[in-house]
């Protein structure tokens, strides 16, 4: 193990990597910074800057530029009460009101701290889940995998902010996606209407980039610029952290272990696991009444949750190739083509790469402190760049990075339709993170169906004979009536009250 | 681009009613009960299952009203709302058909200073800014791209120095 730690250290103490770290969490922290660019897709738009990396040097890009991301969302929702990342929506009042009463640096300082403690729980727990895991999924067979990817794909729909109708919806249209190609047992081609570009599929990446960014700067034709920031002079950012972090230790633990839970599930991430733990920390809180008033106790869990969730997101990612959300989807992608296939052998084959893996993370948490308060205090002119300079060049980055994952300009085509398709999605209620789990997953999920029916000869039953299959399909299937089940509950207790009333 | 739910939910049915025909149409492996049509049959059934739902108005419940933040402090200007205001959110895609097809007759910098420069005037900026980031943007993007990472980027009509 020692061994394997200092073969680690070697692999990352390089110069490519500690550049593209460096680099990486630059760009993640601007990006993340400014409204209406997201987490994900300053990942997406990463990929093609990935492929003319070393592995290690590819992935610490991922890691440093989603974990800093993350918690530079926060700094516009501070600010200007405008999340920079949906994952900083949950408390973006919450951090405001406390801004107007004089304590942005509390509330930024605290987003940082926060962020860097949640990031390195999150990155304990992927050490600690991810190797017993891997025991237990080396013997796992094909009904395994297929329920844990149905199990994956049920979870996406469960958490997804929106009729799960829909959410079940966007992620057949996904797995319907994933079909196209000549990659099917038959190795037929399917759904291809005689195109030469679409034998091959369609490439996971390009369609992300067109769900994640291209439907975003097509919303910003839409909608009014937000409004430049107020200078302003900051005091010191992290006076008062560490007292912040005795008094409430036990919300940042809480926040920590939601935001690793919600990172595991997959299709879940950061701003599920902000809602999450805020709603949670309001729920507990001794003086709830507190809350939207400039409180900082909301802010403590949500930080520290939706960092933790960016690391144990990795978890299924790298055992299972399912994504823990869509940062990791991306990361799979990536993992895929610097052939770091996911899977349980990856800990054992590769666990040097592993452990590298575990090291960049931690590293990105320390370092995000010093470059978060750098950036903190950067943030009135970062901020000032207006809308109409920065989505050009976003276009451009699309344009140009499709065309780089094949060299091919059907990417472009595919990150046009995929823009199209994602903003009329997300327009009308569909979540499309289903759709990218379902894109992401689609071609395991129906090699792992038509393989174990072939098994079966057709039958149904063995699906459910294996013990951990059966548990599986017992928590998948259980996934699937929970809607039915919340919506007759709910029923019942809508009618109760008007019952009464009519008395 | 709000549709009701019932044009969508319509849309799906028929999407996977096509996907369930047309993997139902595809040859079966010889010799096995369950080839690359199965799939497809599975998903279509489904898709056209939820867009039934949806057209009923099914889930509907579950759905939040997303809230939208008012700024403090002045009035925002209402957006403009004019027929085809909407058409404007596909500008985007249709500049990158634009790069698909004419990329490779003009080349790069001249097709990505045209997108720029639109893009950058359709969310109000002024020529004063737009018109220098089109001559920049595109060289500084080149120059990673092409320079740095070896991305082969059509030269077209005005080749880079490098």
């Amino acid at each position: 193990m020692l061994n394997t730690l200092a073969q680690a250290f070697a692999l990352i103490s390089t110069w490519e990597v500690i550049i593209a770290m460096f680099a990486a969490s630059v760009y993640g922290l601007v990006i993340g910074s400014l409204p209406g660019l997201s987490a994900t897709m300053a990942t997406a738009l990463l990929v093609p800057v990935t492929f003319y990396l070393s592995p290690i040097a590819a992935i610490a890009t991922i890691v440093a530029a989603s974990t800093m991301a993350i918690f530079s969302g926060d700094i516009p929702g501070a600010l200007l009460r405008i999340p920079g990342t949906p994952a900083s929506a949950a408390y973006a009042d919450e951090a405001y009101a406390m801004t107007r009463k004089g304590e942005a640096e509390l509330a930024l300082g605290a987003g940082v701290w926060f962020s860097a403690v949640g990031g390195i729980a999150g990155t304990l727990s992927l050490m600690i889940l991810a190797p017993p895991l891997a025991e237990i999924a080396l013997s796992f067979s094909t009904f395994e995998y297929f329920w844990l990817a149905f199990l994956g794909l049920m979870c996406a729909t469960l958490v997804a902010r929106s009729s799960p109708v829909k959410a079940i919806a966007a992620m057949f249209i996904g797995l319907l996606v994933a079909c196209i190609g000549i990659e099917n047992p038959g190795g037929v081609p399917r759904f291809t209407f005689g195109m030469t570009d679409l034998f091959g599929g369609i490439e996971p990446i390009p369609a992300l980039v067109g769900v994640f960014a291209v439907a975003q700067v097509m919303r910003a034709m839409l909608t009014p610029e937000p409004p430049p920031i107020p200078r302003r002079k900051f005091g010191s950012i992290m006076a008062g952290q560490w007292r912040l972090t005795k008094k409430y230790h036990v919300q940042m633990t809480r926040g920590n272990i939601i935001g690793i839970i919600i990172g595991v599930l997959p299709g879940a991430g950061a701003d599920m696991a902000a809602w999450v733990s805020y709603a949670m920390s309001k729920r507990f809180s001794k003086e709830p009444e507190k809350f939207g008033t400039g409180h900082v106790e909301g802010l403590v869990e949500a930080g520290a949750s939706n960092n933790a969730s960016i690391a144990s997101g990795w978890v299924p990612s790298l055992l299972f190739g399912i994504p823990g959300d869509t940062i990791a989807a991306i990361a799979i992608g990536v993992l895929y083509m610097k052939g770091l296939n996911p899977g349980p052998t990856l800990f054992t084959e590769k666990a040097s790469s592993m452990y590298a893996i575990y090291l960049m993370f931690i590293i990105a948490n320390i370092i995000m402190i010093p470059l978060g308060i750098i950036m903190i205090r950067l943030a009135s002119y970062v901020l000032r760049a207006p809308r109409s300079s920065v989505m050009p060049v976003i276009m451009l980055c699309c344009a140009v990075g499709s065309f780089a994952i094949g060299n091919n300009m059907f990417g472009v085509v595919t990150v046009a339709t995929f823009g199209i398709i994602g903003y009329v999605m997300e327009e009308n209620g569909y979540p499309v993170a289903a759709m990218v789990l379902g894109i992401v997953m689609g071609t395991m999920i129906e090699q792992s169906f038509v393989t174990s029916l072939i098994k079966s000869d057709g039958s149904v039953f063995p699906f459910f004979e294996r013990p951990i299959a059966a548990i599986l399909a017992a928590m998948a299937i259980g996934a699937l009536i929970w809607p039915v089940l919340v919506w007759i509950w709910r029923r019942l207790r809508r009618e109760a009250p008007t019952a009464a009333s009519a008395r | 681009m709000r549709l009701p739910d019932r044009v969508t939910g319509l849309f799906l049915v028929g999407l996977g009613a096509a996907a369930a025909y047309g993997g139902w149409q595809l040859p079966p492996v010889p010799g096995q009960p369950v080839g690359p049509n199965v799939f497809p049959l599975v998903i279509g059934t489904g898709l056209a299952l939820c867009g039934l739902a949806i057209a009923f108005g099914i889930g509907h419940s579950f759905e939040e009203e997303e809230e939208l933040i008012p700024v403090e402090g002045g009035g925002q200007p209402a957006p403009p709302t004019g027929k085809f205001y909407g058409l404007r959110a596909l500008l985007p895609p249709a500049l990158l058909l634009f790069y698909v097809a004419v990329a490779d007759r003009l080349g790069f910098i001249i097709t990505a200073g045209l997108i720029v420069f639109v893009t950058s005037t359709a969310l109000g900026a002024r020529w004063k800014l737009s018109l220098p980031l089109a001559v920049l943007a595109p060289i500084g993007v080149h120059l990673i791209f092409s320079k740095l990472l070896r991305v082969p980027l059509p030269a077209g009509l005005l080749p880079m120095p490098w």
